[in-house]
């Protein structure tokens, strides 16, 4: 119990934020995907997943690789084979739909809409075919009709089944509040056990409705009835109200009443906390494992150094960090997003000592440190000033035996120099590079880089970075 | 304890001359130091034959075992004491104090090579009190 307040406590509002935010999407994708093909098999692979876990714990090592290799596969199975299923999905639903719940206006005035139209049309005789898609794809049962996509009306409704319409001889889909498709080909059923005064019409309506969820409507040229078919079945509807409610249902917005709305409710918020309940065990287990130790050497940077000051030594230019975390973050770490990092702006010339404390180290969140070694640093700092040094040539090598280098001028003879006031104070010349004395002619003229030592030394920028050296040999008095 | 192995062949030659001020090795020059002692001359050299430095040169080869600091002054009012300062880079290496005589003077300082003394060197010629009266500055190669 103390360790779950322990885990409680050590939450940040942006675990709290990303927490809920992960738990509200599953929360969409359970609300957008439910009743689907596609929500059934990510069920499948959460249990698969869960088997995995349990395999995992006990040891069961092929299994664990033969479970990784599925799950690794699952999310582009699920995309490639529910395609079309999820697309439906997608484009029925507005983004107000997607982000937070189906709008029951709009749903209710197509409704309304479409009731209204297929009673003035079975009061005209007018034959009519209407299909109403559920969470099934339709698109591979049917044999696709003519693009339409006209937002609903009465009047367009109206037009599209009037006899002498083009387009009459077929069935509309509506999604969401459009019309899609007209003069769509339905599969029409080959059941024995239909009356005989359904003709054609009625025959492609149950075909759908047994192959899929989808509801469809269809008006009887002859009797003017209104036949529902859905679930494999047909079924006359005589009164407006009844039909709205069944359209109503099949749309999910259905004013259900008492235990059933209580029940679907209920299902949700259990759905809603579970989800929670999920999400948050997953980030814990991801998060807060704490079962992968790392150790990592991260390099020590100074900031807000004085600028008329440097760094002229430190004790260690890395340090070596022991974190803790689960294996997946531990895995993820890049070597830039941990940093030892040490405040400059209070230093004084001379040597300062710091204590690497939590606050110095920069880590992922998710990242415990368990050790820090060394535990202090030292820094030397020094004033920076300019020292106007002699230059001297560092000759090596040799002259033949019976020459001897009588004259080397060196132009400039002096440079300027920028560094630590307390490394400047030692030193008294500037060497050159190394000049071979081996390729020396008689007399000559050369140029020569200057050597910094130690290398936190400048040339000043008035003053040049090579020198001439002029020289002349001669032959040596035995 | 480095500096301390090295052998130190001084001595003081008496004789007087007028020489010529040509100096030839790379050398810093302080002409206002050491009130009325004046250096005529500073010479970095292999040898001193007839009181006169021989193959003055700014490059020593460690086979020729020893590098010599020539110094004359004219004049030298009083008797008093100058300094010959070697120094390998910026390290010191020897401090030798050298006696000067009126009217006329000239003294010199050397040392003896060891594998370890290549690489550029300097003398400072200084008198009691540390003043400057001129850097000469050599190398010893191989």
């Amino acid at each position: 119990m103390e360790k779950i307040i322990a885990l409680a406590a050590s939450l940040r509002w942006q675990d709290v934020i990303e927490i809920s935010l992960l738990s509200y999407i599953l929360f969409r994708f359970y609300v957008l995907f439910r009743g689907t093909n596609a929500f059934r098999v990510l069920i499948g692979l959460t249990i698969l997943w869960f088997f995995q876990q349990v395999a995992v714990s006990i040891g069961l090592t092929v299994t664990t690789g033969w479970s990784r290799q599925l799950l690794s596969w699952g999310p582009l199975i699920i995309i490639v084979i529910f395609r079309n299923e999820i697309r439906t999905v997608l484009q029925a639903s507005h983004i107000k739909a997607l982000l937070w719940d189906v709008s029951s206006k709009t749903v209710f005035s197509t409704i309304e809409i479409v009731v209204q139209s297929v009673q003035e049309m079975a009061a005209r005789k007018c034959g009519a075919l209407i299909v109403f898609p559920g969470k099934d794809d339709v698109e591979e049962l049917i044999q696709k009709g003519i693009s339409w996509k006209g937002d609903i009306s009465k009047e367009m409704i109206l037009s599209i089944f009037w006899p002498d319409n083009p387009v009459h001889d077929g069935a509309a889909i509506v999604q969401g509040d459009q019309i899609v498709q007209v003069s769509v080909i339905l599969p029409l059923s080959r059941r024995d056990d239909i009356p005989t005064y359904y003709g054609t019409r009625h025959r492609a309506a149950l075909g759908l409705a047994e192959v899929s969820d989808a509801l469809i409507l269809a008006v009887s040229e002859e009797r003017g009835d209104v036949v529902v078919a859905h679930d494999g079945k047909l079924k006359v509807i005589k009164q407006k109200r009844k039909l709205e409610q069944i359209l109503q249902e099949h749309k999910g917005v259905a004013s259900k009443k008492g235990r059933e709305l209580i029940k679907e409710k209920l299902m949700v918020a259990a759905a809603a906390l579970f989800c929670v309940i999920f999400i948050t065990g997953v980030w814990f287990s991801v998060s807060r494992g704490g079962d992968t130790l790392l150790t990592l050497e991260s390099p020590v940077v100074y900031l807000k150094r004085d600028p008329s000051m440097e760094i002229v030594q430190t004790s260690v230019n890395s340090v070596s960090l022991e974190l803790e975390g689960s294996g997946a973050l531990i895995k993820s770490i890049k070597p830039n997003q941990v940093q030892v990092k040490f405040d400059l702006s209070k230093a004084k010339a001379g040597p300062n000592s710091f204590t690497i404390t939590r606050e110095s180290i920069s880590l992922p969140p998710g990242i415990v440190l368990k050790r820090v070694t060394p535990t202090v640093v030292e820094v030397d700092l020094d004033v920076l000033i300019e020292k106007e040094l002699p230059v001297q040539i560092d000759w090596v090598g040799r002259l033949p035996d019976h020459f001897i280098l009588t004259e080397a001028e060196v132009e400039p003879e002096t440079v300027t120099v920028i560094g630590g006031k307390r490394i400047l104070e030692n030193i008294s010349t500037l060497y050159t590079e190394k000049v071979p004395l081996n390729n020396l002619e008689v007399q000559g003229t050369i140029t020569a880089n200057l050597a910094l030592t130690p290398a936190s030394l400048k040339i000043a920028p008035d003053s040049k970075e090579k020198v001439t050296i002029t020289y002349l040999t001669k032959l040596r008095n035995q | 304890m480095n500096y301390r192995t090295f052998m130190i062949l001084f001595s003081a030659i008496h004789f007087l001359l007028f020489l010529p001020s040509a100096v030839q090795s790379q050398s810093d020059t302080n002409e206002t130091a050491a009130g009325d002692v004046v250096l005529v001359q500073a010479q970095m050299c292999e040898d001193i034959q007839g009181q006169t430095p021989q193959n003055a040169t700014t490059v020593f080869s460690i086979e020729r075992r020893k590098a010599i600091c020539f110094t004359s002054f004219d004049p030298v009012p009083v008797e008093t004491v100058i300094y010959h300062h070697w120094f390998h880079r910026d390290r010191s290496s020897a401090r030798i104090k050298l006696s000067l005589k009126p009217p006329r003077w000239s003294t010199y300082s050397s040392i003896q090579f060891r594998a370890q003394d290549i690489g550029p060197w300097r003398v400072e010629i200084t008198d009691a009190n540390g003043q400057i009266f001129q850097i000469l500055r050599f190398s010893i190669t191989e």
